[in-house]
């Protein structure tokens, strides 16, 4: 019996992997068994289609494959349909040839989707994500015949795209056209140049982001609210200012506006200070904080929607992809706080692109007054507390970070302890700063992150100071070949008294050996008319390479 | 230019303790002079800052319907100012301590 033109080029095309695509390779194999136990089917054809009856069974295959039927009550590709497919196909080898050789296929259908439309269904978030995904390398597409199998590892799920889209399957085993097809789809047309990253990396920010409109109407409030507020001045105003102003934060927040959020929060501080007559109060303070809600407030009334979206920032900084890292522990410190959060913080030197990192293992504290005690941190699947791996080279796979460098604990991201490391064979010497000036004019900038300010100084000699008793400080000079100084120093605190005892000792080996010099890491910051260090870390045993 | 910067300072902080209402003439006076400090120090910028406050908290005296958006947008630039000021001065006065280590040294 012959078949119909459109059915037999269908099953030519159909390999294997389209008929895993179409199903799964669990039901490929049933029916491939169930093939072989079955008694001769009964072939009937009608129009277009073939019906196949198996037993109790009657399948009816039509092209494209994916839309055959079956009397059992499956919803998806059933072990039937497959089986009928499978012996259509062994009748049509044992027929003589079709007249047309099955044309090779060329996607034709997933090549006319349109880009854009597969952007809108994403979104402006997830297409971020994957485009960064994509910069980072991780999608992985295996074209195979009639199959294009995409994997994409960070969500995770594998698509098998098929001619027509429509019976594409996905390992969500969602029917229709899910985030993951699109996601997938969308990575094949960037693969194959059908789409322009650039174009589609346009749509993003305009999808997102505080409307104008509404960040104009708050704005103009707080301004005006600012204002009221000067006229009547801070002596006169009533405690219930502070409400006021939170209130104005909270608008900001429904107006996406969080830098203004911010800058009204911190505001919010300055007059609850005031007026339970803090020593902390400082009227610099309030100025600069009055000044900055207030710029942000009437910069962003009127400003254009990629401006307002610059000036309105993000709520939370988003973990990219950052791919492989290689990472050196140098060191840690505890912090406790006056932040609201108390925790370690760990700085890692990446040996690949010679930069630091850093990692936050804090929790809040303004609920129990102090942090709960609790184990040191191991993220990423590590084999031992991050404080054990002090001075051990760690890689990273599929690590994800925030523009500041700071880390995430994703379990998507895994890691690998290398061993025990001297921080000089690690960290090349070029990376270590000698002159101060350097420091002065890029790791000091008022206002930085902390990351951009972390630096390792070695200095050309070191002159430990008598402890201050007055100020209750300890403090060492460190001078560069050219004689600037930089000063290391530490208020003493409960918190703080290992630091001092650690300086302590190596002011102590320092005057036993002043031409010895240790490599200082930590932040640095002003201070009056001194440059300032505050120490992370101290490497007495640091040998420099010319 | 560090004196002048936190007298700057202290006069605008004086007004947002004060407020607008309870800011007489003499307010404006004494911007008036810190503008003339400014003026022969070199921040020409911060002089036309405050001549611009003065001259606003000296209309706003004689206004009846008073809109006070505009004053506070001077006082809040010119706050920013002596921020970016202190700021450049702080990095002129470490560069000028090391010069005179430099040479101190070298005497």
């Amino acid at each position: 019996m012959t078949l119909p033109q459109s059915l037999a080029a269908a099953l030519a095309a159909a390999d294997e992997a389209y008929l895993i695509g179409l199903s799964n390779k669990g039901t490929v194999n049933r029916a491939k068994k169930d093939l072989t136990a079955l008694a001769a089917p009964q072939l009937q054809v009608e129009g277009q289609e073939a019906e196949v009856r198996m037993g109790d069974v009657v399948c009816r295959i039509r092209a494209p494959l994916g839309d055959s039927s079956c009397s059992c009550p499956s919803s998806g590709i059933c072990r039937h349909r497959i089986a009928a497919i499978l012996w259509l196909q062994g009748m049509s080898q044992d027929a003589p040839a079709p007249d047309t050789a099955p044309a090779a296929l060329d996607f034709s259908g997933l090549r006319a989707v349109e880009p854009q439309k597969l952007a809108r269904q994403l979104g402006a978030r997830r297409l971020t994500e994957l485009l960064e995904h994509r910069k980072a390398g991780e999608p992985v597409i295996r074209p195979g015949g009639s199959t294009i199998t995409v994997e994409l590892p960070w969500i995770p799920a594998t698509v098998r795209l098929l001619e027509p889209l429509e019976h594409s399957s996905c390992s969500c085993h969602s029917q229709g056209l899910c985030m993951h097809k699109a996601q997938a789809l969308l990575c094949w047309q960037l693969d194959q140049g059908l789409a322009d990253p650039d174009a589609l990396a346009a749509l993003c920010p305009a999808q997102e982001g505080p409307d104008p409109e509404t960040a104009r109407q708050v704005c103009g409030e707080i301004c005006r609210t600012l204002t009221a507020q000067l006229s009547t001045g801070l002596s006169r105003l009533p405690p219930e200012t502070c409400e006021t102003v939170e209130r104005l934060a909270a608008l900001a927040h429904t107006a996406s506006l969080a830098s203004l959020e911010r800058a009204l929060r911190a505001l919010q501080e300055e007059y609850a200070a005031c007026f339970a007559r803090s020593a902390a109060f400082r009227d610099s303070g309030f100025l600069r904080r009055f000044s900055r809600a207030f710029q942000l407030a009437a910069a962003m009334e009127w400003a254009d929607p990629p401006l307002l979206q610059a000036l309105a920032g993000k709520f939370r900084e988003d973990y990219l992809p950052a791919g492989r890292l290689e990472l050196y522990l140098l060191g840690y410190r505890d912090v406790t706080g006056q932040s609201g959060y108390a925790g370690t913080i760990y700085y890692f030197w990446e040996r690949g692109a010679k930069r630091f990192y850093t990692y936050s293992d804090l929790r809040p504290t303004f609920y129990e007054g102090s942090a709960r005690r609790r184990t040191d941190a191991a993220p990423w699947g590590l084999p031992c507390t991050l404080r054990q791996a002090w001075k051990h080279a760690l890689d990273l796979t599929n690590a994800r970070a925030n523009a500041e460098g700071g880390l995430s604990a994703t379990t998507r991201c895994t890691g690998a302890l290398l061993g025990e490391l001297s921080p000089d064979a690690v960290v090349p010497s070029q990376a270590l700063c000698t002159d101060f000036s350097v420091l002065l004019d890029q790791y000091s900038l008022p206002g930085a992150p902390e990351v951009e300010r972390l630096a390792l100084v070695l200095p050309a000699r070191c002159e430990p100071q008598p402890y201050d008793r007055v100020r209750q400080t300890f403090s060492l000079r460190l001078l560069d070949s050219e004689g600037r100084d930089l000063w290391v120093e530490v208020r003493y605190k409960k918190q703080e008294q290992p630091v001092v005892e650690t300086l302590e000792r190596l002011a102590r080996r320092l005057a036993g050996h002043p031409e010895q010099r240790p490599v200082f890491f930590g932040s640095v910051y002003r201070e009056g008319d001194r440059l300032l260090l505050y120490p992370i870390e101290v490497f007495t045993e640091w040998e420099v390479q010319p | 230019m560090k004196e002048l910067l936190q007298e700057i300072q202290q006069a605008l902080a004086d007004l947002l303790r004060s407020g607008l209402d309870a800011a007489g003439p003499t307010a404006a006076d004494r911007l008036r002079r810190l503008a003339d400090r400014c003026e022969d120090t070199g921040l020409h910028t911060g002089a036309a800052l405050l001549t611009q406050l003065a001259g606003q908290l000296e209309a706003r005296a004689h206004a009846i319907h008073k809109n006070d958006l505009p004053l506070t947008q001077t006082l809040c630039r010119l706050a920013r100012y002596c921020e970016l000021c202190e700021e450049k001065e702080q990095e002129q006065a470490i560069l000028r301590r090391w010069r005179e280590q430099q040479t101190g040294g070298a005497l």
